[in-house]
């Protein structure tokens, strides 16, 4: 070995023992193993985002999946224990989609999917876990780009599966809280700005995909940020009507889940 | 020997009492005993010489034995007999006529070896004792002055009622006994335990004499075909068979739809068993009256093969059936069997699940006004559904009233239930202090919480031949996908099964196995336990195409919904070529209407149409019958109709297939366990005809009849100076030995 390639490898080493000690310091959710004792489970969905599509909140490129984590689920779990008699776990749980576990748990949520990237297996397992009976719900995405960002991944799930808006007699809408009212969930540094949208987003859309049966497969809660909201529940800067809806919206979408 | 010894038969001793002829006071023969007794004692005492006491006790137990013997010559014992009298006497003599009479065995047929028996010395002997009386019987009896020319043969043998009809007949006259010679072939079955007691009442010995093989090893014959008289569209019905055969051999049994062939199925006929059964299963998809033809092909040498081949009607028909599901918490399970059942064309799955602690969401309602109130507060509401599952909820979920509107959901009604696991399910919910404990197949216990742990699930052997858990018709490709199947999510332990449950599926955990799928039959219905709500993950877990998983929960609520009796609920009874209509009319309630009169049409494939007026049984409080004769074979389509003030209320179908005239070709075999059972009940008994010669002894002893007693003594039997002799002499050996004479 030369002496040039004793410094490469020595290098090689510091390098790994650092980002192993920093992984453990900060402890990787991905190495924590699901164990939940509940009929439900929060799953928040981990995947990769694309360096391009990534517009940049103090995350690392590959970590949007992280946004509102672990606050929004936590809370919302809480609340949903309270509101219904779903046996639910007290903390949210994370998996990718070539996890094993993934078809044990029949609820997947994501966000932030303006970005994301999925391999072709990913994207056959996705397939298969709703067309099975599984639901995704989508959340906190914004503006044209990023629908076109999600739709170039969608379109590989689903190539011919339609995207539809909400009709109001829709089931997903009555199932538990009737939301006939529906009003846009900002985040709440948007909301702080003043605003209640992000980026071009400006009228918010509740969309679905649905199976052959008429099913809801996919909720998609585009131009709004539903986990901000759960996420900023005890925030007294953020408006309580606001949480009360993004809290409805996730309860029905859960019990939806459970019984279609 | 016997008659050596004791001076008489055995057969006195058979029906003779003991008694002592001396009519002394039992007190003297007791002191007469302890004073010998005593005297005995003393004198051996005074006159042991050097004898141990071993020693002494033996001649003294030899003493008091012969001193028993001879206080027993004394008293005289004597046997009492009663007799009857010579020449004041009636003896019946019933020849069975019948069909299978004709059978043609290597001395004849079973008719010609009859009519020798008939000519016997033994029994042409009772002449001259008794008046002789001779009957024909086959569905009825026949008084005949001789056995020379007979009638021509039936298609069917009624011999409990034949020998009710000759015991009626005779009520005026001295019937000492009756001599019964027959193959015991009682093809409609009417020699029932109570018919078998009401003869006995008449209290006249019958005499059976079996003609015939009780063994014919070159004859098959489909001893029973049971599989459900209607089904649904798309089921596999698990047929059982039942093959009867005196040796070990292959048999091929070919199924027909109407006339052509739907399978073939070898069958390995063991050696250890005369009776072999199996399962076959038959698919059924298109609607209407199926007509299912059973036949065995024929073994080498068979003479009669009409008793290879059996007919059943299965009503295939698109019927909806109503399941309500009671949940108390959204869970997967719940979704999931939902989904599966969502495409089943039979079943409406209508579902009440709480989604919160004040709050029910409904599914699969027809109208808006189903389960508004929750679940049904009213019997007439409950009992529209066919069958009920309750999911995690607990018992006290529900008033009294409703626990006893379950119980009597089951009970009355003849619907199904199935409680499945869960947080607040089986013994988490409270259950076991309910009155459902009693309903459900297994006892319920509070200390069996539910679990989220993975296990595999595994069919039993019940399990195997179920209809409900068929993933493939052949046997082991279905054991095959069972094993194959992923583990399901979670299990509850169930307590101690009921004595009349069935164990279809099992689970194994700490090296134990445990029931999973459990069921019995209660009142009218059934009930199931089904001890997880995690089979949901069958459906996540295999492919995207496979579909065992709602294969799994249609079948299942198939089973539990198909045998449910409507309100209007008619079934039908063979018997040879008779024919009975059996109806069941009940208010929404499933209380017993008994105002409607009730009319059958039946319509015969080939020849005119019979109308039947059904009348109340005089059996079965609130059933409604009524008979026809069917002469030809074919398919006899059945509509019952109900009539209030003459005004038509409702109708029901049905149809069966009658073969007319084969009943004589079934139980071929001559039925000694049957004879036997009859002069056994009556104090008669069975006859091979080589033993025929003691019949007339035999026959004398009766006490029906005019009859005379007689006391045969006893007193003089060898016996008893043998043993006084024997007793003696071991005394005189014994004391040789001890040398002390």
């Amino acid at each position: 070995m030369t002496k040039a390639s004793k410094i490469f490898s020595a290098f090689s080493f510091t390098i790994m023992m650092y980002i192993g000690v920093v992984t453990v310091a900060n402890g990787d959710p991905l190495a924590r193993r699901i164990s939940s004792n509940s009929e439900f489970t929060f799953i928040r969905l981990v995947y990769n985002s694309a360096p391009a599509m990534y517009q940049g909140y103090g995350y690392g490129m590959r970590d949007s999946w992280r946004v509102d984590w672990p606050d929004a689920e936590n809370h919302f779990l809480q609340g949903l224990k309270r509101l219904t008699s779903v046996d639910a776990s007290g903390n949210g749980q994370l998996l990718t989609l070539l996890d094993e576990e993934l078809f044990d748990y029949p609820w997947l949520y994501v966000l932030e999917v303006g970005s994301w990237v999925l391999s072709d297996t990913e994207i056959q397992r996705l397939r298969e876990f709703l067309l099975k009976g599984g639901f995704l719900m989508i959340d906190d995405f914004h503006g044209s780009r990023e629908w076109a960002g999600f739709m170039s991944i969608m379109r590989k799930v689903f190539p011919d599966r339609p995207v539809l808006e909400f009709e109001n007699s829709d089931e997903v809408l009555h199932v538990m809280f009737d939301l006939d009212n529906r009003i846009q969930i900002p985040g709440i540094h948007t909301y702080w700005s003043g605003n209640s949208f992000e980026k071009d987003g400006i009228k918010p859309h509740w969309r679905g995909i649905y199976d052959d049966d008429g099913r809801l497969m996919v909720a998609i809660n585009f131009n709004m940020d539903i986990g901000d909201a759960w996420e900023h529940a005890d925030h007294p800067n953020y408006p309580q009507p606001m949480t009360a809806l993004a809290y409805r919206f996730g309860v029905n979408y859960v019990i939806y889940s459970m019984t279609h | 020997m016997l008659d050596f010894l004791l001076k008489y038969p055995q057969i006195v001793y058979d029906q003779g009492e003991l008694i002592l002829a001396r009519e002394w006071p039992p007190w003297i023969a007791v002191t007469c005993f302890v004073i010998i007794l005593l005297v005995i004692s003393a004198m051996l005492l005074i006159k042991r010489t050097s004898l141990k006491l071993p020693q002494l006790l033996s001649i003294w137990t030899l003493q008091v034995l012969m001193v028993v013997v001879v206080l027993m010559v004394i008293w005289q014992p004597a046997i009492m007999t009663e007799k009857l009298r010579s020449g004041d006497n009636v003896i019946a003599i019933m020849l069975d006529t019948s069909e299978s009479m004709n059978y043609t065995e290597e001395a004849g047929s079973r008719m010609q070896t009859a009519l020798a028996v008939l000519q016997d010395q033994a029994i042409a002997g009772f002449n001259d004792r008794y008046l002789v009386q001779r009957f024909t019987f086959d569905q009825e009896a026949a008084n005949t002055d001789s056995f020379e020319t007979l009638p021509l043969p039936e298609q069917m043998t009624l011999l409990g009622n034949s020998v009710r009809q000759v015991l009626s007949m005779s009520r005026s006259t001295p019937l000492g006994a009756i001599v019964l010679v027959s193959d015991g072939a009682d093809n409609a079955g009417t020699l029932t335990q109570d018919q078998l007691a009401e003869i006995a009442a008449f209290n006249v010995p019958v005499h059976t004499i079996g003609i015939g093989r009780e063994t014919i090893e070159e004859d098959l014959e489909l001893q029973g075909v049971s599989l459900p008289g209607q089904a649904l569209p798309g089921t596999i019905l698990a047929a059982r068979i039942a093959v009867r055969h005196d040796k070990p051999g292959l048999a091929r049994l070919k199924v027909y739809d109407n006339d052509n062939i739907i399978m073939s199925h070898d069958l390995e006929l063991e050696e250890t068993n005369q009776v072999t059964t199996a399962w076959i299963d038959i698919p059924v998809s298109d609607t209407g009256y199926r007509h299912l033809k059973f036949s065995l092909d024929p073994w080498e040498g068979e003479q009669v093969t009409l008793n290879n081949q059996q007919s059943r009607v299965v009503n295939v028909k698109e019927e909806k059936y109503k399941v309500l599901y009671i949940e108390g918490e959204p869970r997967w399970e719940y979704k999931f069997m939902r989904r599966a059942m969502d495409k089943d064309p039979s079943i409406e799955l209508v579902s009440l699940l709480r989604v919160s602690q004040n709050k029910f969401y409904r599914q699969g309602i027809s109208n808006a006004d189903e389960l508004e109130e929750g679940f049904p507060t009213s019997r007439a509401e409950l009992f529209q559904y066919n069958a009920l599952i309750l999911g995690s909820i607990e018992a006290a979920s529900f008033t009294p009233e409703q626990h006893q509107m379950i119980h009597d959901f089951v009970s009355e009604r003849g619907g199904s239930l199935l409680m499945i696991a869960g947080l607040n399910g089986l013994g988490n919910g409270g259950w076991e202090n309910s009155l459902l404990n009693e309903v459900l197949p297994a006892r319920l216990d509070q200390e069996n919480q539910f679990v989220r742990e993975k296990i595999k699930v595994a069919l039993t052997s019940v399990g195997l031949h179920s209809s409900m858990l068929k993933f493939d018709q052949d046997i082991n490709e279905n054991r095959t996908q069972w094993d194959g199947l992923p583990e399901i999510a979670d299990y509850q332990l169930i307590g101690n099964l009921k004595p009349a449950a069935a164990t279809l599926l099992t689970f194994d955990v700490a090296g134990e196995t445990h029931p999973l799928l459990v069921n019995q039959p209660y009142g009218r219905g059934f009930s199931y336990i089904l001890a997880t709500g995690g089979t949901w993950r069958w459906q996540m877990s295999l492919p995207l195409e496979d579909q065992r998983h709602e294969t799994f929960w249609r079948q299942l609520l198939r089973e539990m919904v198909i045998d449910t009796p409507g309100r209007f609920f008619m079934t039908s009874q063979v018997t040879g070529d008779e024919i009975q209509i059996k109806s069941e009319i009940r208010d929404e309630e499933y209380n017993p209407e008994r105002e409607l009169k009730l009319t059958a049409i039946v319509t015969p494939q080939s020849g005119e149409v019979i109308t039947v007026e059904l009348h109340p049984s005089t059996d079965v409080p609130d059933l409604m019958t009524g008979e026809f004769r069917a002469d030809t074979s074919g398919l006899y389509t059945i509509e019952t109709i109900t009539r209030r003030d003459d005004e038509p209320i409702d109708s029901a179908r049905m149809a069966i297939y009658h073969d007319a005239g084969k009943a004589e070709y079934f139980s071929l075999r001559t039925n000694r366990s049957l004879l036997q059972q009859l002069a056994d009940a009556t104090g008669g008994r069975y006859w091979n005809i080589d033993e025929l010669d003691e019949l007339p002894n035999a026959v004398e002893f009766s006490s029906a009849g005019i009859t005379e007693r007689e006391i045969s003594p006893l007193w003089d039997a060898p016996l008893f100076f043998i043993l006084l002799l024997l007793f003696k002499i071991i005394e005189w050996l014994l004391r040789r030995r001890w040398n002390t004479i």
